[in-house]
């Protein structure tokens, strides 16, 4: 009895040294930009990958998904959300549009993932303009990952592109047109096909030198669903281009309310809107 | 209590005997400038040199303003007041550029507790403030990037509340006469983005969750 205690009781107390240790080594903190994280706060983009497609959609089943948007400094807001999104039925993931952080510092980002690490279900995120300020671009890729990736889940292929072009001053590579072409010229066996980034191409921080080729690519896939933003704080939903190709913008944190997207048949979708 | 000290201190700070014969002399100059020495800790180097300004070098990690800072200072009003400037540095790997960081700071201690006739001393509480300029961050914003107000915080300008204390051995006397101590400090401190999200979200975050720990050892010559 007493050995078992024991060895639990230096396990507990092992554990729980580390876990000190690990957070002083946070709360040593070397600048606001300072990027180190926990273990289990990096790398997030493939860790939440993992699991999504651990648990592939059966068949008969629809492809259902949360989409909000620019969480930024509304932690508050996010609980609810977390607490509102779970209680829904039938939702395979979460979708944010960018803007996770509101400073582009990499406790902001911990910060919004220790409330959505509470989700049952994993979250997914595009980088947004607020995430490249000062040095965020290189702690949104140690905490979450890539800014330009893809993945297949439920016969679609989803493509999150950064689009925050004036973060780079507008120097005309930003949005990565060429790339995405590529993307969704080979769909990896999906028939279906969406785009999420943060700056929809009709604003005024999108480049303007490669609208057209942005657009133009999105009217030229036929198996594209929609294209998603977020950047705008609020829900729309229309045609800007006039061209067939329909944008979705999110909700943010703050407005209490998200939406929940459902995609089945060819290309067909239906939106709910949840309030919190 | 702290503005008074900091306003003495300011009114004191350069290294000559203020004119105290003066009828505008105020009553707070006046207050720091006749402060006595107190034995064993600051004792005047030579006669027309400012005995409360005793100088001390500073080493520090953390509290947002460097992975390794150094700095220097100034004491005021028999050591209770602290005015550093410290230059912090970050590396690449762990900010993604390498950074270097200015950081002035002042801290109020207003008890200092000798322990026995250890020449161990505890400085209780210290409370302060701090500002910091960061140098070589990415995205800092070109002329012309952003439209006015596009963001409305500073990425290079933090400023922040400190709050401390310390443990102080005395060291043997410099030659020319003056009280040397070693310090071992930590502060704990915040900055004013995460006070702001503290201040909008105190249900979801938390004090700790805020703040930021420096530790640090100060050479007072």
């Amino acid at each position: 009895m007493f050995p078992f205690f024991s060895s639990s009781f230096l396990r507990n107390a092992f554990v729980g040294a580390l876990a000190a240790g690990l957070s002083a080594c946070e709360l040593v903190e070397f600048s606001p930009n300072d990027h180190r994280a926990r273990a289990d706060q990096k790398d997030l983009t493939a860790k939440n990958l993992a699991r999504l497609i651990a648990a592939p959609l059966p068949p008969g089943d629809t492809l259902r998904f949360v989409f909000s948007g620019d969480s930024q400094r509304f932690y508050d807001d996010a609980q609810d959300l977390v607490r509102s999104v779970n209680q829904q039925p039938g939702v395979q993931f979460m979708l944010i549009s960018g803007d996770i952080s509101d400073f582009g510092l990499g406790r902001e980002m911990r910060w919004i993932d220790n409330e959505l690490r509470k989700l049952k279900m994993p979250y997914l995120t595009v980088i947004g303009n607020h995430d490249h300020v000062a040095n965020g671009r290189e702690a949104y890729q140690e905490i979450f990952g890539p800014l330009n990736y893809s993945f297949v889940y439920a016969d679609t292929k989803f493509v999150l592109i950064d689009t925050n072009s004036r973060e780079y001053n507008f120097n005309g590579r930003v949005p990565d047109v060429p790339w995405l072409r590529g993307q969704l010229a080979d769909l990896n066996g999906a028939s279906r096909s969406v785009v999420i980034s943060h700056v929809p191409p009709q604003d005024g921080d999108f480049d303007p030198n490669l609208r057209d080729a942005y657009a133009g690519t999105l009217r030229e896939t036929s198996s594209l669903v929609f294209e998603m933003n977020g950047h705008r704080h609020d829900y729309s939903v229309g045609q800007p281009f006039n061209d067939g190709v329909t944008y979705v913008n999110s909700y943010d944190f703050e407005k209490r309310k998200y939406l929940i997207v459902t995609v089945f048949g060819d290309k067909q979708f239906r939106l709910k809107q949840v309030s919190f | 209590m702290a503005p008074t000290f900091l306003l003495a201190a300011l009114l004191a700070a350069p290294p000559t005997t203020p004119d105290l014969s003066g009828p505008t002399a105020s009553a707070d100059s006046v207050a720091v400038a006749v402060v006595p020495a107190t034995p064993n800790i600051a004792r005047p180097a030579r006669p027309g040199v400012a005995h409360y300004q005793p100088r001390h070098l500073l080493l520090q990690t953390g509290g947002g303003v460097g992975m390794l800072s150094l700095g220097g200072g100034l004491s005021f009003a028999r050591r209770r007041l602290d005015l550093d400037a410290l230059v912090g540095y970050v590396p690449a790997r762990h900010a993604g550029t390498a950074l270097t960081i200015a950081t002035v700071k002042v801290k109020f201690a207003p008890w200092q507790l000798p322990l026995g006739g250890s020449g161990l001393a505890l400085t209780p509480l210290a409370v302060g403030a701090y500002g910091s300029y960061t140098f070589g961050l990415r995205n800092a914003g070109k002329e012309g990037q952003y439209p006015d107000d596009y963001y409305w915080w500073s990425r290079t300008v933090r400023v922040g509340p400190v709050l401390g204390s310390s443990l102080s051995y005395a060291l043997p006397d410099a030659a020319n006469g003056r009280a040397r101590r070693l310090t071992a400090y930590y502060e704990l401190a915040t900055n004013d983005l995460y006070g702001v999200s503290y201040y909008l979200n105190r249900r979801a975050l938390s004090l700790t969750d805020i703040a930021t720990l420096a530790l640090g050892l100060k050479l007072e010559m």
